[in-house]
């Protein structure tokens, strides 16, 4: 089981080592030891807080306002753990990992999968979650020693996660076989787009959520 | 509060509010037994999410310059491979090859 976890896990491989060097490279220019940048892999494990966050101590900015504007820019996770209610299981610590561990890359991967039969379900997305962020932490780490070790032009490669998504977004389509969700997302990015640029992610999520509730409350008899 | 002191205290905080937005679903609907309304909406937002995640991946292309050309050349080849092969690290592998050749040439 953990060999195929990791298997399927890959794919964020080629999405969170690249980014992760992209952070680590930037994080330098704070001239904080390199194990600081694994670190922050480690235990706050967000992508793009991570990435805010260099901006935020660059200025010096107070921990009030670190945490505020961490909460808001990953306040989008708040719906990613609306798919696991079930699937998690019970509470225990793995439980705890699971919901640490939820970022855009897992939450997109774990909706997008079928557990081969024979797995047990929640040891599995363990696994991937395990999997994922060892990634995003060597990526970190890698970035943060480059300016020794790296010599590789890695320009371009932050596509991985574009494309990451894109294979995801045709998995859903194979999966779910119904446009309605997509047309609603389509929506609502463009109107997040013309509207909000820089919070673009979750007011889409938001519009999108808002639209499909308000679209089945006025298609009560159609399903109940 | 020297400047490790500072990195430290800034990274907890992260870790906490990040935290909490992971955990908060978790906590509201931990009785068990949610509505099909809930439901309803659990199911559709997987693919309403990673649709807009692809257009939030895609929002900085300069839609003026060639950098739209490779950027869909791109998208192409990586959708067209996996709706051939169904094998998602051929698919991300070769877009993503295939766009780091543009940008770098």
């Amino acid at each position: 089981m953990i060999r195929n976890a990791l298997k399927t896990s890959l794919p964020i491989l080629f999405g969170f080592v690249p980014l992760g060097i992209a952070f680590g490279l930037l994080f330098q220019e704070l001239n904080y030891p390199w194990y600081f940048a694994s670190l922050m892999g480690v235990i706050v494990y967000a992508g793009a807080a991570q990435f805010m966050a260099i901006g935020l101590l660059a200025a010096g900015a107070g921990l009030v306002e670190i945490a505020m504007s961490t909460f808001l820019l990953n306040s989008r996770h708040m719906f990613y753990g609306l798919a696991f209610l079930e699937s998690f299981g019970n509470w225990n610590l793995r439980k705890l990992y699971m919901i640490f561990g939820l970022t855009d890359e897992t939450y997109a991967l774990m909706t997008s999968i079928n557990v081969p039969g024979g797995f047990n379900k929640k040891k599995y997305f363990f696994f991937i979650t395990l999997f994922a962020q060892s990634y995003w932490v060597l990526g970190c780490t890698i970035g943060a020693l480059s300016s020794e070790i790296l010599s590789f032009n890695t320009n371009g490669m932050e596509f991985a996660a574009t494309a990451l998504f894109v294979v995801l977004l045709i998995e859903q389509w194979i999966m779910v076989k119904r446009l309605l969700p997509f047309v609603v997302g389509f929506i609502a990015s463009f109107i997040a787009l013309m509207l909000f640029i820089d919070h673009m992610l979750l007011v889409a999520i938001i519009i999108s959520i808002g639209s499909i509730l308000l679209f089945r409350l006025l298609n009560k008899t159609h399903y109940e | 509060m020297s400047e490790t002191e500072y990195l430290i205290a800034a990274m907890t905080v992260m870790a906490i509010s990040t935290y909490l937005t992971r955990l908060t679903p978790f906590i509201i609907f931990s009785s068990g037994k949610e509505g099909s309304k809930l439901n309803f909406v659990v199911k559709n937002t997987p693919p309403m999410v990673m649709t807009i995640l692809v257009f939030y991946m895609l929002k900085e292309v300069d839609y003026l310059s060639t950098e739209i050309f490779y950027t869909l050349f791109a998208l192409a080849v990586t959708v067209g491979l996996q709706v051939l092969k169904r094998n998602a690290l051929l698919s991300i592998v070769s877009g993503t090859i295939v766009y780091m050749f543009f940008v770098q040439m």
